[in-house]
């Protein structure tokens, strides 16, 4: 058995496919690696700690951020940082159960649902370049996204072991589809191309400024950078044809991913959902160095052994625990079979960091999230000899 | 029997605004509507499916082609209604309560007036109540629901119910679907048929309306 190393000795190493002492885990400091608010309180109170008052990282998928004294009960190997609010805009309420956001978009949470879904597209009745010229675009220089963000980064590197990912997320393809609305957003990316590229274009350029003013201040003191949540897939096939994602999408997630490499050695994650084993030699091709969450129940994401002898020499996979049927509904007994297989498929030669596919979801008991990260962390040690 | 080629490649390829004007350039050669829908749009359609199934045409080659469809459509329907032409079918469809996702949803109910079914469409969150009304009022002969989250299928079973309680369950044939729903899920909730996708809601569709 290794010697123990520091989280971020750990993190490091996997991402350059190398065994460290064990399998990395993440809970809640990148993106679709989460708890639901609900999941989170059931939590809490399982594991007998301090009742607290939950505090929300992701408004719309109703994301808890996760307390530090949980993050220690799991052995989690990551702290995040990432930009905060803007000091010129706050959500504004709508009706009883809607908000519009600052690109806004108007989200909606139904009566006894667990998350916000788009309900209002600011653009969905204009889908021509007058709209993007005549549109109330955020900031990107406000300063409330970046203070404290250099101390805190700072503080991570230089006070704790951690490894340090910074959120930045600059997906602009489903945010595109929020600006438009679904419908059309498709329809634009087959017939009204040159408005949808503008429009991508728009959208970006301001993603990547908020990333540039936030690199300035923590370029220097991160690990792992979470690039983009951009979903390509839905259950059964990708949303869109490989040709036009080639065409539209991939030159303008070059220019992302171009962006970061340009600025930073820290490794470049990508999140991305469905069925998009078509596209991950793409990615790699991109620079991704890890991909999340392994949708297992999407179409060709299934098969980790097969995903790992084909691309495990390039792409650490982050993610890959089951959480349609296995987390929710199985047995504490089957959640650390599942975590067990996952770890001998995934493991072997580095490249794994464990975690749920997506936020744990209100339904989970949370026997089985305790069961998940602590077999996890007893099985998951190097060398790997489970069968 | 007329030469619709031009309009189905219209239909096929999604100009929108070819279709209409060659739609309208058929009936302002004498067409009969009924000949145009059954000659043109739905063939078209019937191809736009098959290029779905085979992993041609993905959700924007299918929308556009549906909204070409519907801009043709939209000058026969008038005359269809006022010559009392028949539809093959007429189905109810919508997103179950506390689901609010349409484009699976939407693209069934083009799909199916591509197909020459007339669509009553309740939107999203649509409650138990709200599907056995529009049952008892439309007397349709299918009602489809669809949902997307794990969370919000089991509403599914709750309008079956409600069906039943209100006797109209023998009445209509029940179809589901969405990404989390299986054949499994759809013979345990006693609906009639499932299909994993858009074209198979179709297929599925026409087969019951003809048995």
């Amino acid at each position: 058995m290794k010697a123990e190393m520091t989280p971020r000795e750990r993190v490091l190493a996997t991402l350059n496919h190398q065994e460290p002492d064990r399998v990395p885990l993440d809970l809640g400091q990148a993106a679709g690696d989460g708890i639901t608010t609900v999941a989170y309180r059931n939590l809490v109170r399982y594991l007998g700690l301090p009742e607290r008052q939950i505090a929300v990282k992701h408004t719309s998928a109703q994301e808890a951020l996760v307390d530090e004294d949980v993050l220690r009960r799991f052995r989690i190997d990551f702290r995040f940082v990432e930009p905060g609010d803007p000091d010129r805009w706050t959500d504004i309420p709508v009706g009883d159960d809607s908000y519009q956001d600052e690109w806004g978009v108007v989200r909606t949470m139904p009566p006894g649902g667990y998350y916000y879904d788009l309900t209002g597209s600011p653009m969905a009745e204009d889908g021509t370049m007058s709209a993007i010229a005549n549109h109330r675009w955020p900031d990107p220089e406000d300063p409330g996204r970046y203070r404290g963000l250099r101390e805190r980064a700072r503080y991570l590197h230089e006070e704790t072991d951690y490894s340090v990912v910074a959120n930045l997320n600059c997906s602009f393809f489903l945010r595109c589809f929020e600006l438009r609305g679904w419908s059309n957003f498709y329809m634009d990316l087959a017939a009204n191309t040159e408005f949808a590229e503008a429009l991508m274009d728009r959208y970006l350029d301001i993603r990547l400024r908020i990333a540039e003013l936030a690199m300035e201040q923590i370029g220097e003191y991160i690990d792992v950078v979470m690039v983009t949540s951009d979903d390509l897939g839905m259950i059964d096939r990708p949303l869109i044809s490989p040709p036009m994602y080639r065409e539209l999408i991939k030159p303008r997630q070059k220019r992302t991913f171009d962006f970061f490499k340009q600025r930073t050695d820290a490794k470049l994650l990508y999140h991305n959902d469905g069925a998009i084993y078509p596209f991950i030699p793409d990615f790699i091709e991109l620079g991704v160095d890890a991909l999340n969450p392994i949708q297992l129940n999407a179409v060709g994401m299934g098969d980790t052994k097969k995903l790992k002898a084909e691309f495990g020499d390039k792409l650490t996979f982050w993610g890959a625990i089951d959480t349609q049927h296995v987390l929710p509904k199985g047995s504490p007994e089957e959640v650390r079979a599942e975590v067990k297989q996952r770890i001998i498929d995934l493991a072997p030669g580095g490249g794994y960091v464990v975690c749920s596919v997506h936020n744990i979801q209100p339904d989970v008991p949370p026997e089985n999230v305790v069961a998940m990260f602590d077999a996890a962390y007893e099985l998951g040690r190097y060398p790997i000899t489970l069968e | 029997m007329a030469d619709y080629s031009a309009l189905k490649e219209a239909v096929i390829e999604g100009n929108a605004a070819e279709a209409k004007a060659l739609t309208q350039a058929a009936l302002d050669e004498g067409a009969i509507p009924q000949d145009v829908l059954d000659n043109a749009l739905i063939p078209a359609m019937d191809v736009v499916g098959e290029k779905f199934s085979a992993r041609e045409f993905y959700i924007p080659e299918m929308l556009i082609a549906a909204r070409a469809m519907q801009s043709g459509l939209a000058l026969l329907k008038p005359l269809l209604v006022a010559a009392h032409s028949k539809s093959r079918g007429k189905a109810v469809i919508g997103t179950v309560k506390g689901d609010l996702h349409d484009i699976g949803k939407n693209l069934v109910g083009m799909m199916l007036q591509g197909g020459g079914f007339e669509i009553i469409d309740l939107g999203t969150d649509v409650k138990p109540a709200r599907f056995v009304e529009t049952v008892k009022a439309e007397k349709p002969d299918l009602l489809m629901m669809s949902a997307l989250l794990t969370t919000t299928m089991t509403s599914m079973k709750d309008t079956i119910a409600a069906l039943k309680e209100a006797g109209l369950r023998e009445s209509v044939r029940v179809g589901v679907g969405g990404a989390p729903v299986t054949q499994r899920f759809a013979d345990e909730v006693g609906a009639d048929f499932y299909a994993p996708d858009a074209t198979g809601a179709v297929t599925k569709a026409k087969e019951l309306v003809t048995a």
